[in-house]
C-alpha cells in the first residue's frame, strides 16, 4: 500500500499517546523491525479522505537527550537518521492534559527540530470534571501550531484529528518558544508559566491518592499485591488449560483424520507428525500469550503495574533486579514464552536482558509431566511426619531450587555483563484510569499476531527439522511387526537415534544411557516430549497413561540416574520455542545461544553432582 | 541541608541542588524536579524500599533511597 505521508506520534510516557494510536489505527498495525532488543514502537495505517497515512507510535520520552535505546530511536526517527523508517512528514505531539508542564517541557526541546506539527491535548475530560478548561487559543498562539483536544478512550475528537491528516499543510513549524541555551530549571519555569496560563485549575487527583492509601498501604497493599499476582498466575496456569486442551485435542483429531484417510508412509508422517504437530506446537502457546498480555495490559493501562513494581522493588533489588522483573519471572512459571515476551514492561534494557536470560530457569508447566513421571517412578510415596508426602516435597524442592538459582544468576548477570544502567531508575505513578477496551483489544491482538509471525515461523521450521531427524533415514520394518515395535525401530535407526548413540559418551558421566540421551534430544520440541520418546524407545504405550512406562523405567534405570535426569531438567533449556522467542526479543541468536549454553553447563554440572552423590550413598 | 532519604514521611522540602551530576539527576530535572521545586515525602515501600514523592501538578514518582540521596533539600516543615 502506498501511503501519502508518514506522521509520527511524539509525547511523554503515560500521556495517552499509545491509546490514541491504537484507537486510530486499530488492527492495521505492524511491528517495526528495528535491530537489537525489541522496542515497543508501533506502525499503523489510517485511511481518511481516500488517502492512506502511515502513523508511527514513537517510544515516549521526557527530553531529547536519550537515556535508553527506546528514547534514542525516537530522536533518530525525528531527525531522519533511522534507516528502517522514513523521516516523518509531520508530527502529532501529545500532551497529557492533567500534566501539561511535563509535555510543554518536552515540546520546548522538540520545537528545535523544526518539524510540521499539531498538538493534541489528551484527558481533557479529567480537567473538565474538576471544572477546568483548556485555553487552546492561547496555547496555539504561544506554540505556533494548531491545538486539538481529544479523549482517546472515549473516542472524542478522533474525527477532527483524522480530518487534520488530510490537511497536512495546516501542520505548522513550532515557534522556538524558549531560548535553546537555557538550563532545565528556567525551561521548566517557562513550561509551568504557560501551563498555568492555558489550564485554569490545579488538577488534583484525589481519587488516585485515595486508592493509593489502600493499594500502597504497608499491610493491605502487599496483601492485595499477592492476591493480584495469584490471580495473574492462576489465569495463565489454570484458565488457559481448557483452551490449550482444546487446541491439543483439535490437532490430535486432525492428525487422526489425516492418518485414517492417507496410506501409511513418509508423506502421512510428515503431514501428521511434522506439519500438523508443528503448527499445533505454535498455536498451543496462544492461550497463555493472550491471557498474560491481557492481564499485563490491563494492569499497565489502569496504573497498577507501577504500584506493584513499587511494592516489590526492594525484594527484587536483593538480586540486583527491579520491581518490574517480578511479573515476567512469575509468568515464566507457567511458560517461559509469554514470560520472556512480557519482559518488555521493563524499561531498562540491562534489567530486561538479565530477566529474559533467567526466565527459562523458572519451572514451566512443560517440566511438570517429566517431573511427575520420574518422581512417581522413583520417589517412594511415603509420608514424612504423617503429613508431608515425600513426592510432593521433592517436587516443591525442585521448584524452589530453580527459582532461587534463577534469581541468584540474574544477580550475577547484573553485576557482570549488564553492570550499571544507563536508564535511571524511577517509578512514575500515573493516575488510576479505566483502560480503553479498544486499545486493550488492539494491543493483545497485535502482540499475538506478532508472536505467530515472528517466533511462530521459527518454531514451525524447527519442529519440522526435529521431525525429519526422527524419520530419516527410513528403517526397513519387517512385515508383522507391531506398531509400537515399529516406531521403536524407526526412532532407533533415525538420525536422532544415531545422534543419541554418538553423543551418549557426553552424558555417560551423568549415568544417561543412549535411550535417555535420545529422550533429551527429542524433548527439544517440548519438554514433555521426553515422555513419548521414552515410551517409544521402551515400546511402552503411553497414549492413555504413563503407568506402563513408569513400571518399565523403575526397573530399567537406577535411582541415581533417575535423580540425575530430574536434576538435568531443573536447569536445562530444552525447548526450541523458548530459544526462538529469546532470539526474537533479544534481537540475535547470540543471546539465545548464550542462554542455552549457560543453562546446559548448569544442568550438566548439577546432574553430575546429584548422580555422584546418589551413587556414593 | 539534607537529602530526601533523610526526610520523615509527610515532610515538605525545597530542592536546593544535586549531590552528583549524572543521567539520574538529569532525568529528575527533565521530570520537573529542578532546584527550587517543592516536594513532599508521601510514603516508603516495605523493607526500606523506594521513596514516593509528590511535586508540581500532582506529579508523583518513586526513587530508591540510595539514589534519592543525590537530591539535596532544605526541609520547610
Amino acid at each position: 500500500m502506498t501511503t501519502s505521508a508518514t506522521i509520527a506520534f511524539v509525547g511523554t510516557p503515560n500521556s495517552g499517546k499509545s491509546t490514541l494510536f491504537n484507537v486510530l489505527t486499530g488492527l492495521r498495525q505492524k511491528v517495526g523491525n528495528f535491530p537489537g532488543v525489541t522496542v515497543e514502537a508501533g506502525i499503523g495505517i489510517v485511511t481518511t479522505g481516500g488517502k492512506h497515512f502511515q502513523l508511527i507510535d514513537l517510544p515516549g520520552t521526557y527530553s531529547l537527550s536519550p537515556k535508553s535505546r527506546d528514547e534514542e530511536l525516537t530522536l533518530a526517527v525525528l531527525q531522519g537518521r533511522e534507516s528502517t523508517l522514513p523521516k516523518p512528514d509531520a508530527v502529532v505531539f501529545i500532551i497529557d492534559g492533567t500534566n501539561v508542564e511535563k509535555g510543554l517541557f518536552l515540546f520546548s526541546h522538540f520545537a528545535e527540530l523544526g518539524l510540521p506539527t499539531i498538538v493534541v491535548v489528551t484527558m481533557i475530560d479529567a480537567i473538565k470534571a474538576q471544572g477546568g478548561a483548556l485555553d487552546d487559543i492561547t496555547l496555539e498562539r504561544e506554540l505556533g501550531v494548531p491545538v486539538l483536544s481529544v479523549v482517546g478512550h472515549k473516542g472524542i475528537g478522533i474525527e477532527e484529528l483524522t480530518d487534520q491528516f488530510t490537511r497536512l499543510s495546516d501542520f505548522a513549524i513550532p515557534k522556538k518558544w524558549v531560548d535553546s541555551s537555557i538550563e532545565h530549571h528556567e525551561r521548566y519555569s517557562s513550561a509551568r508559566e504557560l501551563a498555568h496560563l492555558v489550564i485554569n485549575i490545579r488538577y488534583n487527583d484525589k481519587r488516585s491518592e485515595l486508592l493509593d492509601r489502600i493499594f500502597l498501604h504497608p499491610i493491605i497493599g502487599p496483601a492485595i499485591f499477592l492476591i493480584v499476582m495469584a490471580l495473574f498466575f492462576q489465569s495463565i496456569f489454570t484458565w488457559s488449560k481448557p483452551l490449550m486442551d482444546g487446541i491439543d485435542g483439535g490437532f490430535g483429531w486432525l492428525q487422526d483424520i489425516v492418518s485414517s484417510t492417507l496410506p501409511e508412509g513418509l508423506f502421512r508422517s510428515f503431514l501428521t507428525k511434522g506439519l500438523i504437530a508443528g503448527v499445533g506446537s505454535v498455536l498451543i502457546f496462544l492461550p497463555q500469550i493472550l491471557l498474560l498480555n491481557l492481564f499485563i495490559v490491563i494492569l499497565e493501562d489502569c496504573g497498577y503495574l507501577s504500584r506493584a513494581a513499587f511494592l516489590v522493588d526492594r525484594v527484587m533489588g536483593v538480586f540486583s533486579l527491579q520491581g518490574r522483573s517480578f511479573i515476567p519471572l512469575l509468568g515464566s512459571f507457567a511458560c517461559a514464552i509469554p514470560g520472556i515476551m512480557s519482559a518488555r514492561i521493563i524499561p531498562s534494557e540491562k534489567d530486561r536482558m538479565a530477566t529474559m536470560l533467567v526466565a527459562p530457569l523458572m519451572t514451566c508447566s512443560a517440566r511438570l509431566p517429566v517431573y511427575a513421571l520420574l518422581i512417581s517412578a522413583f520417589v517412594p510415596a511415603t509420608l514424612i511426619g504423617g503429613f508431608f508426602s515425600l513426592q510432593g516435597m521433592v517436587l516443591g524442592g525442585l521448584y524452589v531450587l530453580a527459582a532461587v538459582s534463577g534469581l541468584l544468576i540474574a544477580g550475577v548477570f547484573k553485576r557482570t555483563m549488564f553492570r550499571g544502567s544507563k536508564l535511571p531508575f524511577l517509578i512514575e505513578f500515573p493516575p488510576y484510569r479505566m483502560p480503553s477496551l479498544k486499545s486493550l483489544f488492539v494491543t493483545v491482538w497485535n502482540r499475538s499476531k506478532e508472536f505467530l509471525r515472528t517466533a511462530g515461523g521459527i518454531i514451525l521450521v524447527l519442529s519440522v527439522v526435529l521431525w525429519a531427524l526422527t524419520e530419516f533415514p527410513r528403517t526397513n520394518i519387517p512385515a508383522g511387526t507391531t506398531a509400537i515395535e515399529a516406531s521403536r525401530m524407526q526412532l532407533e535407526g533415525s538420525l536422532a537415534g544415531q545422534l543419541g548413540k554418538v553423543i551418549q559418551p557426553i552424558f555417560a558421566p551423568l549415568g544417561f544411557d543412549w535411550k535417555l540421551t535420545i529422550g533429551v534430544i527429542g524433548s527439544f520440541a517440548a519438554r514433555e516430549v521426553f515422555i513419548s520418546v521414552m515410551g517409544q524407545l521402551y515400546s511402552a504405550d503411553v497414549s492413555a497413561s504413563d503407568t506402563p512406562l513408569r513400571e518399565i523405567l523403575a526397573t530399567a534405570i537406577g535411582l541415581p540416574t533417575a535423580l540425575a535426569v530430574l536434576a538435568f531438567y531443573v536447569y536445562a533449556l530444552q525447548c526450541i520455542s523458548t530459544l526462538a522467542v529469546l532470539k526474537r526479543e533479544t534481537g540475535s541468536w547470540k543471546w539465545a545461544g548464550f542462554a542455552f549454553l549457560y543453562t546446559f553447563i548448569l544442568a550438566y554440572g548439577f546432574s553430575f553432582f546429584v548422580y555422584r552423590i546418589a551413587l556414593a550413598w | 541541608m539534607m537529602n530526601i532519604a533523610e526526610l520523615p514521611i509527610g515532610a515538605l522540602a525545597i530542592i536546593v541542588g544535586f549531590g552528583i551530576v549524572n543521567d539520574f539527576t538529569e532525568r529528575l530535572q527533565e521530570l520537573g524536579l529542578t532546584p527550587g521545586t517543592t516536594l513532599k515525602i508521601i510514603r516508603r515501600a516495605p523493607f526500606k524500599g523506594p521513596l514516593e514523592i509528590t511535586y508540581g501538578h500532582s506529579s508523583r514518582l518513586a526513587v530508591r533511597p540510595n539514589e534519592g540521596a543525590a537530591i539535596l533539600v532544605k526541609q520547610i516543615c
